[in-house]
Protein backbone atom coordinates (compact mmCIF):
# COMPACT_ATOMS: atom_id res chain seq x y z
CA UNK A 1 0.00 0.00 0.00
CA UNK A 2 2.54 2.37 0.74
CA UNK A 3 4.25 1.60 -2.27
CA UNK A 4 1.12 2.72 -4.10
CA UNK A 5 0.92 5.90 -1.87
CA UNK A 6 4.05 7.11 -3.49
CA UNK A 7 2.57 6.77 -6.77
CA UNK A 8 -0.53 8.76 -6.03
CA UNK A 9 2.04 11.57 -4.49
CA UNK A 10 3.72 11.99 -7.98
CA UNK A 11 -0.04 12.39 -9.72
CA UNK A 12 -1.18 14.96 -7.56
CA UNK A 13 2.22 16.90 -7.66
CA UNK A 14 1.77 16.50 -12.28
CA UNK A 15 -2.02 17.49 -11.76
CA UNK A 16 -0.68 20.56 -9.89
CA UNK A 17 1.90 21.63 -12.28
CA UNK A 18 -0.71 20.94 -15.51
CA UNK A 19 -2.65 23.69 -13.74
CA UNK A 20 0.09 26.07 -13.09
CA UNK A 21 0.77 25.31 -16.86
CA UNK A 22 -2.66 25.63 -17.80
CA UNK A 23 -1.92 27.62 -20.79
CA UNK A 24 0.28 24.90 -22.61
CA UNK A 25 -2.92 22.81 -22.30
CA UNK A 26 -5.09 25.57 -23.56
CA UNK A 27 -2.72 26.09 -26.68
CA UNK A 28 -3.04 21.76 -27.62
CA UNK A 29 -6.61 22.20 -26.84
CA UNK A 30 -7.51 24.72 -29.06
CA UNK A 31 -5.34 23.38 -31.44
CA UNK A 32 -7.76 20.64 -31.46
CA UNK A 33 -10.85 22.32 -31.39
CA UNK A 34 -10.24 24.57 -34.13
CA UNK A 35 -9.32 21.16 -36.43
CA UNK A 36 -12.41 18.89 -34.82
CA UNK A 37 -14.44 22.70 -36.04
CA UNK A 38 -13.02 22.79 -39.64
CA UNK A 39 -13.76 18.89 -40.48
CA UNK A 40 -17.46 19.70 -38.84
CA UNK A 41 -17.92 22.07 -41.33
CA UNK A 42 -16.18 19.78 -44.40
CA UNK A 43 -18.54 17.08 -43.41
CA UNK A 44 -21.91 19.34 -42.78
CA UNK A 45 -20.96 20.42 -46.67
CA UNK A 46 -20.83 17.16 -47.36
CA UNK A 47 -23.97 15.66 -45.54
CA UNK A 48 -25.99 18.66 -47.33
CA UNK A 49 -25.76 16.17 -50.47
CA UNK A 50 -25.73 12.96 -48.84
CA UNK A 51 -27.86 11.19 -46.57
CA UNK A 52 -25.00 8.56 -45.25
CA UNK A 53 -21.32 8.16 -45.64
CA UNK A 54 -20.12 4.84 -45.63
CA UNK A 55 -22.48 3.81 -43.39
CA UNK A 56 -22.14 6.64 -41.11
CA UNK A 57 -25.48 8.62 -40.75
CA UNK A 58 -24.88 12.61 -40.16
CA UNK A 59 -25.73 12.82 -36.32
CA UNK A 60 -23.28 9.52 -35.91
CA UNK A 61 -20.66 11.40 -37.63
CA UNK A 62 -20.66 14.29 -35.68
CA UNK A 63 -20.75 11.96 -32.39
CA UNK A 64 -17.83 10.51 -34.36
CA UNK A 65 -15.88 13.97 -34.20
CA UNK A 66 -16.91 14.73 -30.53
CA UNK A 67 -15.39 11.41 -29.80
CA UNK A 68 -12.35 11.79 -31.33
CA UNK A 69 -11.78 15.21 -30.18
CA UNK A 70 -12.28 13.70 -26.66
CA UNK A 71 -9.68 10.89 -27.17
CA UNK A 72 -7.42 13.40 -28.79
CA UNK A 73 -6.96 15.64 -25.73
CA UNK A 74 -6.48 13.04 -23.43
CA UNK A 75 -2.64 12.86 -22.58
CA UNK A 76 -1.80 15.73 -24.69
CA UNK A 77 1.50 17.36 -25.99
CA UNK A 78 2.31 18.21 -21.85
CA UNK A 79 2.71 14.94 -20.73
CA UNK A 80 4.56 13.55 -24.06
CA UNK A 81 6.81 16.53 -23.80
CA UNK A 82 7.58 15.95 -19.99
CA UNK A 83 8.83 12.43 -20.86
CA UNK A 84 11.15 13.63 -23.46
CA UNK A 85 12.46 16.20 -21.28
CA UNK A 86 13.42 14.45 -18.26
CA UNK A 87 15.33 12.22 -20.90
CA UNK A 88 16.88 15.43 -22.92
CA UNK A 89 17.78 17.87 -19.69
CA UNK A 90 19.41 14.67 -18.00
CA UNK A 91 17.27 14.80 -14.94
CA UNK A 92 16.18 11.63 -15.85
CA UNK A 93 19.68 10.52 -13.91
CA UNK A 94 18.13 12.22 -10.13
CA UNK A 95 15.18 9.87 -11.22
CA UNK A 96 17.66 6.37 -11.30
CA UNK A 97 18.84 7.59 -8.02
CA UNK A 98 15.04 7.66 -6.64
CA UNK A 99 13.43 3.98 -5.02
CA UNK A 100 10.87 4.67 -8.12
CA UNK A 101 9.84 2.67 -11.25
CA UNK A 102 10.83 5.16 -14.05
CA UNK A 103 7.40 4.04 -16.02
CA UNK A 104 4.99 3.34 -12.93
CA UNK A 105 6.16 7.06 -12.14
CA UNK A 106 5.71 8.51 -15.52
CA UNK A 107 2.15 6.71 -15.77
CA UNK A 108 1.16 8.07 -12.24
CA UNK A 109 2.50 11.70 -13.60
CA UNK A 110 0.47 11.25 -16.90
CA UNK A 111 -2.82 10.06 -15.33
CA UNK A 112 -2.24 13.06 -13.00
CA UNK A 113 -1.90 15.75 -15.45
CA UNK A 114 -5.08 14.30 -17.40
CA UNK A 115 -7.15 14.96 -15.13
CA UNK A 116 -6.95 18.63 -15.42
CA UNK A 117 -7.24 17.91 -19.47
CA UNK A 118 -10.45 15.87 -19.05
CA UNK A 119 -12.03 18.51 -16.68
CA UNK A 120 -10.80 21.22 -20.10
CA UNK A 121 -11.46 18.63 -22.61
CA UNK A 122 -14.91 18.09 -20.86
CA UNK A 123 -15.96 21.76 -20.80
CA UNK A 124 -14.64 22.38 -24.97
CA UNK A 125 -16.88 18.68 -25.27
CA UNK A 126 -19.93 20.31 -23.83
CA UNK A 127 -19.05 23.83 -26.37
CA UNK A 128 -18.83 21.19 -28.99
CA UNK A 129 -22.10 19.32 -28.05
CA UNK A 130 -24.17 22.95 -28.39
CA UNK A 131 -22.22 23.88 -31.72
CA UNK A 132 -23.58 20.33 -33.04
CA UNK A 133 -26.70 20.68 -32.71
CA UNK A 134 -27.83 17.05 -32.23
CA UNK A 135 -25.61 13.79 -31.41
CA UNK A 136 -26.50 10.56 -31.75
CA UNK A 137 -25.70 8.88 -28.02
CA UNK A 138 -25.41 5.73 -26.65
CA UNK A 139 -28.88 3.63 -26.26
CA UNK A 140 -28.39 2.53 -22.51
CA UNK A 141 -26.64 2.80 -19.50
CA UNK A 142 -24.62 -0.41 -20.38
CA UNK A 143 -22.99 1.07 -23.63
CA UNK A 144 -22.08 4.12 -21.53
CA UNK A 145 -20.11 2.09 -19.36
CA UNK A 146 -18.27 -0.04 -22.16
CA UNK A 147 -17.64 2.72 -23.76
CA UNK A 148 -16.55 4.68 -20.82
CA UNK A 149 -14.33 1.58 -19.41
CA UNK A 150 -12.83 1.13 -23.61
CA UNK A 151 -12.24 5.43 -22.88
CA UNK A 152 -9.65 4.28 -20.33
CA UNK A 153 -8.27 1.49 -22.13
CA UNK A 154 -7.54 4.24 -24.67
CA UNK A 155 -5.65 6.28 -22.38
CA UNK A 156 -3.66 3.27 -21.16
CA UNK A 157 -2.75 2.51 -24.71
CA UNK A 158 -1.84 5.98 -25.71
CA UNK A 159 0.52 5.98 -22.44
CA UNK A 160 2.17 3.07 -23.56
CA UNK A 161 2.72 4.79 -27.55
CA UNK A 162 4.10 8.10 -26.26
CA UNK A 163 6.08 6.28 -23.56
CA UNK A 164 8.35 4.24 -26.22
CA UNK A 165 8.49 7.44 -28.41
CA UNK A 166 9.64 9.50 -25.39
CA UNK A 167 12.30 6.59 -24.83
CA UNK A 168 13.83 7.64 -28.67
CA UNK A 169 14.87 10.40 -27.05
CA UNK A 170 18.02 8.49 -25.27
CA UNK A 171 19.31 7.82 -28.97
CA UNK A 172 18.16 11.23 -31.30
CA UNK A 173 18.03 14.58 -29.14
CA UNK A 174 14.84 15.80 -31.06
CA UNK A 175 11.72 15.91 -28.71
CA UNK A 176 9.76 17.71 -31.43
CA UNK A 177 10.72 15.71 -34.08
CA UNK A 178 9.82 12.46 -32.87
CA UNK A 179 6.74 13.63 -31.17
CA UNK A 180 5.57 14.67 -34.63
CA UNK A 181 6.64 11.49 -35.92
CA UNK A 182 4.47 9.86 -33.37
CA UNK A 183 1.58 11.71 -33.57
CA UNK A 184 1.06 10.70 -37.40
CA UNK A 185 1.57 7.50 -36.95
CA UNK A 186 -1.35 7.17 -34.36
CA UNK A 187 -3.64 9.76 -35.95
CA UNK A 188 -3.37 8.20 -39.57
CA UNK A 189 -3.86 4.36 -38.13
CA UNK A 190 -6.39 5.49 -35.06
CA UNK A 191 -9.37 6.82 -36.92
CA UNK A 192 -8.03 10.27 -35.56
CA UNK A 193 -8.72 11.72 -39.42
CA UNK A 194 -11.70 9.90 -40.67
CA UNK A 195 -13.54 6.54 -39.45
CA UNK A 196 -10.99 3.82 -40.23
CA UNK A 197 -13.90 1.97 -42.09
CA UNK A 198 -13.69 5.05 -44.60
CA UNK A 199 -10.57 3.98 -45.70
CA UNK A 200 -8.91 1.49 -48.65
CA UNK A 201 -9.93 -2.14 -47.71
CA UNK A 202 -5.98 -3.45 -47.45
CA UNK A 203 -5.26 -0.41 -45.38
CA UNK A 204 -8.49 -0.41 -43.07
CA UNK A 205 -7.09 -4.35 -42.72
CA UNK A 206 -3.89 -3.18 -41.89
CA UNK A 207 -4.72 -1.30 -38.54
CA UNK A 208 -6.84 -4.59 -37.67
CA UNK A 209 -3.45 -5.48 -36.18
CA UNK A 210 -1.92 -2.93 -34.53
CA UNK A 211 -2.69 -1.11 -31.39
CA UNK A 212 -3.66 2.09 -32.65
CA UNK A 213 -7.50 1.37 -33.63
CA UNK A 214 -7.63 1.24 -30.20
CA UNK A 215 -7.07 5.07 -29.25
CA UNK A 216 -9.76 6.40 -31.02
CA UNK A 217 -12.01 3.69 -33.44
CA UNK A 218 -12.71 1.33 -31.12
CA UNK A 219 -14.45 3.98 -28.33
CA UNK A 220 -16.02 5.53 -30.84
CA UNK A 221 -17.40 2.25 -32.75
CA UNK A 222 -18.61 1.72 -28.59
CA UNK A 223 -20.26 5.10 -28.30
CA UNK A 224 -21.90 4.80 -31.42
CA UNK A 225 -23.47 0.97 -30.69
CA UNK A 226 -21.78 0.02 -33.83
CA UNK A 227 -19.62 -2.11 -32.00
CA UNK A 228 -22.03 -4.04 -28.93
CA UNK A 229 -22.59 -6.74 -26.48
CA UNK A 230 -19.89 -9.31 -26.87
CA UNK A 231 -18.36 -8.08 -29.36
CA UNK A 232 -17.72 -4.79 -27.47
CA UNK A 233 -16.05 -6.67 -24.59
CA UNK A 234 -13.99 -8.58 -26.83
CA UNK A 235 -12.68 -5.30 -28.57
CA UNK A 236 -11.75 -3.91 -25.08
CA UNK A 237 -10.39 -6.98 -24.01
CA UNK A 238 -7.90 -6.74 -26.94
CA UNK A 239 -7.72 -3.09 -26.04
CA UNK A 240 -6.02 -3.65 -22.56
CA UNK A 241 -3.90 -6.59 -24.00
CA UNK A 242 -1.97 -4.10 -26.38
CA UNK A 243 -2.33 -1.68 -23.17
CA UNK A 244 0.10 -4.58 -21.84
CA UNK A 245 2.04 -5.27 -24.54
CA UNK A 246 2.98 -2.22 -24.54
CA UNK A 247 3.37 -1.45 -21.40
CA UNK A 248 5.89 -4.76 -21.26
CA UNK A 249 7.60 -3.43 -24.48
CA UNK A 250 8.61 -0.29 -22.92
CA UNK A 251 9.76 -1.74 -20.01
CA UNK A 252 12.40 -3.54 -22.27
CA UNK A 253 13.43 -0.33 -24.53
CA UNK A 254 14.20 1.12 -21.44
CA UNK A 255 16.65 -1.61 -19.41
CA UNK A 256 18.37 -0.93 -23.32
CA UNK A 257 18.21 2.51 -23.20
CA UNK A 258 19.42 3.22 -19.21
CA UNK A 259 22.23 0.72 -19.99
CA UNK A 260 23.99 3.05 -22.84
CA UNK A 261 22.94 6.44 -21.13
CA UNK A 262 25.69 8.99 -21.14
CA UNK A 263 25.15 12.20 -18.45
CA UNK A 264 27.09 15.12 -18.27
CA UNK A 265 27.03 16.51 -15.34
CA UNK A 266 23.48 17.43 -13.60
CA UNK B 1 16.91 55.47 -49.25
CA UNK B 2 17.19 52.79 -51.32
CA UNK B 3 20.67 52.10 -50.10
CA UNK B 4 19.44 51.92 -46.84
CA UNK B 5 16.94 48.98 -48.07
CA UNK B 6 19.98 47.43 -49.80
CA UNK B 7 22.02 47.33 -46.67
CA UNK B 8 19.27 46.29 -44.71
CA UNK B 9 18.51 43.37 -46.87
CA UNK B 10 22.75 42.06 -47.62
CA UNK B 11 22.56 42.44 -43.32
CA UNK B 12 19.45 40.24 -43.34
CA UNK B 13 21.10 37.39 -45.58
CA UNK B 14 24.20 37.39 -43.82
CA UNK B 15 22.54 36.84 -40.70
CA UNK B 16 20.73 34.11 -41.89
CA UNK B 17 23.60 32.68 -43.97
CA UNK B 18 25.01 31.98 -39.92
CA UNK B 19 21.86 30.63 -38.42
CA UNK B 20 22.01 28.25 -41.66
CA UNK B 21 25.61 27.16 -41.00
CA UNK B 22 25.06 27.26 -37.20
CA UNK B 23 22.17 24.98 -37.77
CA UNK B 24 23.98 22.34 -40.72
CA UNK B 25 26.35 21.64 -37.14
CA UNK B 26 23.57 19.27 -36.13
CA UNK B 27 22.29 17.48 -39.71
CA UNK B 28 20.76 14.17 -38.40
CA UNK B 29 18.38 16.83 -36.17
CA UNK B 30 17.70 19.21 -39.11
CA UNK B 31 16.94 15.97 -41.48
CA UNK B 32 14.29 14.92 -38.47
CA UNK B 33 13.03 18.15 -38.29
CA UNK B 34 11.88 18.58 -42.03
CA UNK B 35 10.68 14.41 -42.87
CA UNK B 36 8.10 15.22 -39.36
CA UNK B 37 6.89 18.39 -39.86
CA UNK B 38 6.10 17.15 -43.35
CA UNK B 39 4.89 13.98 -42.17
CA UNK B 40 2.35 15.12 -39.90
CA UNK B 41 1.12 17.97 -42.76
CA UNK B 42 0.41 14.96 -45.03
CA UNK B 43 -2.49 13.86 -42.57
CA UNK B 44 -4.71 16.59 -43.85
CA UNK B 45 -3.82 15.40 -47.28
CA UNK B 46 -5.08 11.18 -46.50
CA UNK B 47 -8.48 12.96 -45.25
CA UNK B 48 -9.38 15.14 -48.12
CA UNK B 49 -7.93 11.92 -50.30
CA UNK B 50 -10.25 9.47 -48.41
CA UNK B 51 -13.35 11.90 -48.82
CA UNK B 52 -13.13 12.56 -52.25
CA UNK B 53 -13.15 8.70 -53.02
CA UNK B 54 -16.86 9.28 -51.64
CA UNK B 55 -17.96 12.51 -52.97
CA UNK B 56 -17.20 14.20 -56.03
CA UNK B 57 -17.10 18.36 -54.99
CA UNK B 58 -17.59 19.81 -51.58
CA UNK B 59 -19.30 23.11 -51.96
CA UNK B 60 -18.83 22.76 -55.53
CA UNK B 61 -14.92 22.60 -54.80
CA UNK B 62 -13.11 19.45 -56.66
CA UNK B 63 -10.45 17.96 -54.86
CA UNK B 64 -7.63 19.57 -56.98
CA UNK B 65 -9.16 22.52 -56.14
CA UNK B 66 -9.47 22.34 -52.55
CA UNK B 67 -5.83 20.87 -52.34
CA UNK B 68 -4.11 24.15 -53.94
CA UNK B 69 -6.27 25.89 -51.02
CA UNK B 70 -4.32 23.52 -48.75
CA UNK B 71 -0.94 23.36 -50.51
CA UNK B 72 -1.61 27.86 -50.41
CA UNK B 73 -1.38 27.42 -46.53
CA UNK B 74 1.98 24.51 -46.72
CA UNK B 75 3.51 26.65 -48.97
CA UNK B 76 3.03 30.07 -47.63
CA UNK B 77 4.01 28.84 -43.50
CA UNK B 78 6.85 26.60 -45.25
CA UNK B 79 8.54 30.13 -46.83
CA UNK B 80 7.42 32.32 -44.08
CA UNK B 81 8.51 30.04 -41.32
CA UNK B 82 11.92 29.06 -43.16
CA UNK B 83 12.47 33.24 -43.90
CA UNK B 84 10.93 34.60 -40.87
CA UNK B 85 10.96 31.89 -37.95
CA UNK B 86 12.70 34.82 -35.65
CA UNK B 87 9.17 36.44 -34.27
CA UNK B 88 8.45 32.94 -32.41
CA UNK B 89 11.74 34.13 -30.55
CA UNK B 90 10.14 37.54 -29.29
CA UNK B 91 8.47 35.94 -26.16
CA UNK B 92 12.38 34.88 -25.18
CA UNK B 93 13.93 37.68 -26.11
CA UNK B 94 11.64 40.19 -24.41
CA UNK B 95 11.50 37.97 -20.70
CA UNK B 96 15.36 37.61 -20.66
CA UNK B 97 15.93 41.38 -21.35
CA UNK B 98 18.15 39.93 -24.77
CA UNK B 99 16.21 42.08 -26.55
CA UNK B 100 18.37 45.20 -25.00
CA UNK B 101 21.38 44.04 -27.44
CA UNK B 102 19.31 44.52 -30.51
CA UNK B 103 18.10 47.88 -29.29
CA UNK B 104 21.69 49.47 -28.94
CA UNK B 105 22.97 48.10 -32.15
CA UNK B 106 22.60 50.72 -34.98
CA UNK B 107 19.98 48.20 -37.19
CA UNK B 108 16.02 48.06 -37.14
CA UNK B 109 15.24 45.60 -34.28
CA UNK B 110 12.55 44.02 -36.88
CA UNK B 111 15.29 42.78 -39.10
CA UNK B 112 17.52 40.99 -35.88
CA UNK B 113 14.48 39.27 -34.61
CA UNK B 114 13.18 38.10 -37.72
CA UNK B 115 16.95 37.04 -38.82
CA UNK B 116 17.61 35.68 -35.19
CA UNK B 117 16.35 32.36 -36.25
CA UNK B 118 16.21 29.55 -39.39
CA UNK B 119 12.73 27.64 -39.32
CA UNK B 120 14.36 24.87 -41.09
CA UNK B 121 11.24 22.84 -40.84
CA UNK B 122 9.88 24.95 -43.26
CA UNK B 123 11.53 23.08 -45.89
CA UNK B 124 9.50 19.97 -45.33
CA UNK B 125 6.38 22.11 -46.07
CA UNK B 126 8.16 24.10 -49.04
CA UNK B 127 9.32 20.85 -51.00
CA UNK B 128 5.51 19.25 -49.99
CA UNK B 129 3.11 22.07 -50.65
CA UNK B 130 5.10 22.81 -54.04
CA UNK B 131 4.95 19.08 -55.15
CA UNK B 132 0.82 19.42 -54.74
CA UNK B 133 0.56 22.86 -56.82
CA UNK B 134 2.47 21.46 -59.03
CA UNK B 135 0.53 18.58 -59.46
CA UNK B 136 -2.91 20.70 -58.76
CA UNK B 137 -2.58 22.77 -61.09
CA UNK B 138 -1.57 20.07 -64.28
CA UNK B 139 -4.75 18.13 -63.44
CA UNK B 140 -6.63 21.36 -63.56
CA UNK B 141 -7.92 22.48 -66.79
CA UNK B 142 -7.28 26.47 -66.58
CA UNK B 143 -6.55 28.81 -69.33
CA UNK B 144 -3.53 30.69 -67.96
CA UNK B 145 -3.10 33.91 -69.49
CA UNK B 146 0.15 36.15 -68.53
CA UNK B 147 -1.69 38.41 -66.79
CA UNK B 148 -2.83 35.89 -64.75
CA UNK B 149 0.21 34.17 -64.18
CA UNK B 150 1.27 37.47 -62.73
CA UNK B 151 -1.54 37.71 -60.52
CA UNK B 152 -0.33 34.53 -59.35
CA UNK B 153 3.05 35.43 -58.20
CA UNK B 154 1.62 38.64 -56.98
CA UNK B 155 -1.06 36.56 -55.00
CA UNK B 156 1.76 34.26 -53.71
CA UNK B 157 4.36 36.91 -52.23
CA UNK B 158 0.99 38.69 -50.77
CA UNK B 159 0.13 35.53 -49.04
CA UNK B 160 3.56 35.48 -47.53
CA UNK B 161 3.40 38.84 -46.48
CA UNK B 162 -0.13 38.41 -44.79
CA UNK B 163 1.24 34.94 -42.41
CA UNK B 164 4.41 36.87 -41.64
CA UNK B 165 2.75 39.55 -40.66
CA UNK B 166 0.25 37.78 -38.61
CA UNK B 167 2.96 35.91 -36.64
CA UNK B 168 5.10 38.90 -35.75
CA UNK B 169 1.65 41.34 -34.56
CA UNK B 170 0.84 38.46 -32.62
CA UNK B 171 4.00 37.74 -30.89
CA UNK B 172 4.42 41.20 -30.21
CA UNK B 173 0.96 40.40 -27.80
CA UNK B 174 4.86 39.96 -25.33
CA UNK B 175 4.98 43.52 -24.61
CA UNK B 176 1.77 43.86 -23.69
CA UNK B 177 1.24 39.80 -21.59
CA UNK B 178 4.69 39.74 -20.08
CA UNK B 179 3.81 36.44 -19.65
CA UNK B 180 7.06 34.03 -20.21
CA UNK B 181 4.33 31.65 -21.20
CA UNK B 182 1.72 33.05 -23.24
CA UNK B 183 0.10 31.22 -25.33
CA UNK B 184 -1.64 34.38 -27.20
CA UNK B 185 0.38 34.01 -30.46
CA UNK B 186 0.24 29.99 -30.28
CA UNK B 187 -3.76 30.53 -30.21
CA UNK B 188 -3.78 32.92 -33.52
CA UNK B 189 -1.64 30.60 -35.00
CA UNK B 190 -4.34 27.63 -34.61
CA UNK B 191 -7.26 29.57 -36.35
CA UNK B 192 -4.82 29.43 -39.43
CA UNK B 193 -6.21 25.73 -39.13
CA UNK B 194 -9.64 26.92 -40.78
CA UNK B 195 -8.19 28.59 -43.84
CA UNK B 196 -7.10 24.49 -45.27
CA UNK B 197 -10.25 24.74 -46.78
CA UNK B 198 -12.49 26.40 -48.67
CA UNK B 199 -13.37 29.06 -46.17
CA UNK B 200 -17.08 29.15 -47.36
CA UNK B 201 -18.24 25.66 -45.80
CA UNK B 202 -18.16 27.88 -42.65
CA UNK B 203 -20.94 29.96 -40.59
CA UNK B 204 -20.79 33.53 -40.65
CA UNK B 205 -18.66 33.87 -37.35
CA UNK B 206 -15.78 31.41 -38.89
CA UNK B 207 -15.86 33.67 -42.43
CA UNK B 208 -15.55 36.86 -40.72
CA UNK B 209 -12.95 36.19 -38.35
CA UNK B 210 -10.65 34.67 -40.81
CA UNK B 211 -11.74 37.30 -43.58
CA UNK B 212 -12.08 40.28 -40.88
CA UNK B 213 -10.09 39.45 -37.51
CA UNK B 214 -6.62 37.48 -38.81
CA UNK B 215 -7.24 37.49 -42.26
CA UNK B 216 -6.20 34.20 -43.05
CA UNK B 217 -8.07 33.30 -45.79
CA UNK B 218 -6.28 35.91 -47.64
CA UNK B 219 -3.49 33.55 -47.54
CA UNK B 220 -5.09 30.54 -49.26
CA UNK B 221 -8.86 30.72 -49.89
CA UNK B 222 -9.51 34.00 -51.68
CA UNK B 223 -6.29 33.22 -54.34
CA UNK B 224 -7.80 30.34 -55.02
CA UNK B 225 -11.20 30.88 -55.82
CA UNK B 226 -9.93 33.95 -57.76
CA UNK B 227 -7.62 32.26 -60.22
CA UNK B 228 -10.68 29.46 -60.21
CA UNK B 229 -12.86 31.99 -61.07
CA UNK B 230 -15.18 30.82 -57.68
CA UNK B 231 -18.50 32.64 -57.04
CA UNK B 232 -18.48 35.85 -55.72
CA UNK B 233 -15.56 34.88 -53.92
CA UNK B 234 -13.14 36.03 -56.70
CA UNK B 235 -13.47 39.35 -56.16
CA UNK B 236 -12.26 38.72 -52.76
CA UNK B 237 -9.53 37.53 -54.59
CA UNK B 238 -8.16 41.00 -55.64
CA UNK B 239 -8.17 42.53 -51.99
CA UNK B 240 -5.12 40.07 -51.62
CA UNK B 241 -2.68 42.18 -51.83
CA UNK B 242 -4.63 45.34 -50.39
CA UNK B 243 -4.70 42.91 -47.10
CA UNK B 244 -0.83 42.14 -47.59
CA UNK B 245 0.02 46.21 -47.28
CA UNK B 246 -2.38 46.42 -44.62
CA UNK B 247 -1.27 43.85 -42.75
CA UNK B 248 2.49 44.43 -43.08
CA UNK B 249 2.15 48.33 -41.67
CA UNK B 250 -0.35 46.98 -38.79
CA UNK B 251 2.43 44.69 -37.64
CA UNK B 252 4.85 47.11 -37.54
CA UNK B 253 2.77 49.70 -35.95
CA UNK B 254 1.90 47.31 -33.61
CA UNK B 255 5.68 46.06 -33.01
CA UNK B 256 6.64 49.81 -32.64
CA UNK B 257 4.17 50.39 -30.15
CA UNK B 258 4.70 47.63 -28.19
CA UNK B 259 8.33 48.41 -27.97
CA UNK B 260 7.84 51.69 -26.59
CA UNK B 261 6.38 49.55 -23.55
CA UNK B 262 8.96 47.80 -23.35
CA UNK B 263 11.34 47.57 -19.95
CA UNK B 264 14.26 45.76 -19.77
CA UNK B 265 14.59 42.88 -17.68
CA UNK B 266 17.83 43.34 -16.78
CA UNK B 267 20.37 41.05 -18.28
Amino acid sequence: MNAFRKYIVLGKVSLQNAMAYRSTFLISLLAGFVLVMSQFYIWKAIYSKHNEIGGYSWDEMKAYLLIMFITNSLLSWYSEMAISQKILDGSVAMDLLKPLDFQKARLAETMGASIFESILGAALASIIIIIFEGIASPPDLLTWLLFLVSLLASALIKFGIIYIAGLFCFWTSNPYGVAWVRAAITNLLSGAIVPLTLFPRWLESVTAYLPFRGVVFVPASIFLNRINGQAAVQEIAIQLLWALFLWLAGRMIWSRAVRQITIYGG
Amino acid sequence: MIAKWVKMLLLYVRFMKANLIALLEYRLDMMIMIFSSALIHLLGLVFLWVIYQRVPDINGWGLWEVLVVYAMVYVTEGISSFLFEGSWMMNTLVNKGLLDNFLIRPVSPILQILSSRIGVNGIGNILIGTAILIQAVSHISMHWTIPKIIMAVVLLVSAIIIRSSIKLASNSSVFWTQNPGSSFPFMIHSIGEFAKYPVSIYNTVIQGIVTVVVPFAFVSFYPAAYLFDKEVFRYWGLLTPVVAIYCAIGAVTIFNYGLKRYESAGN
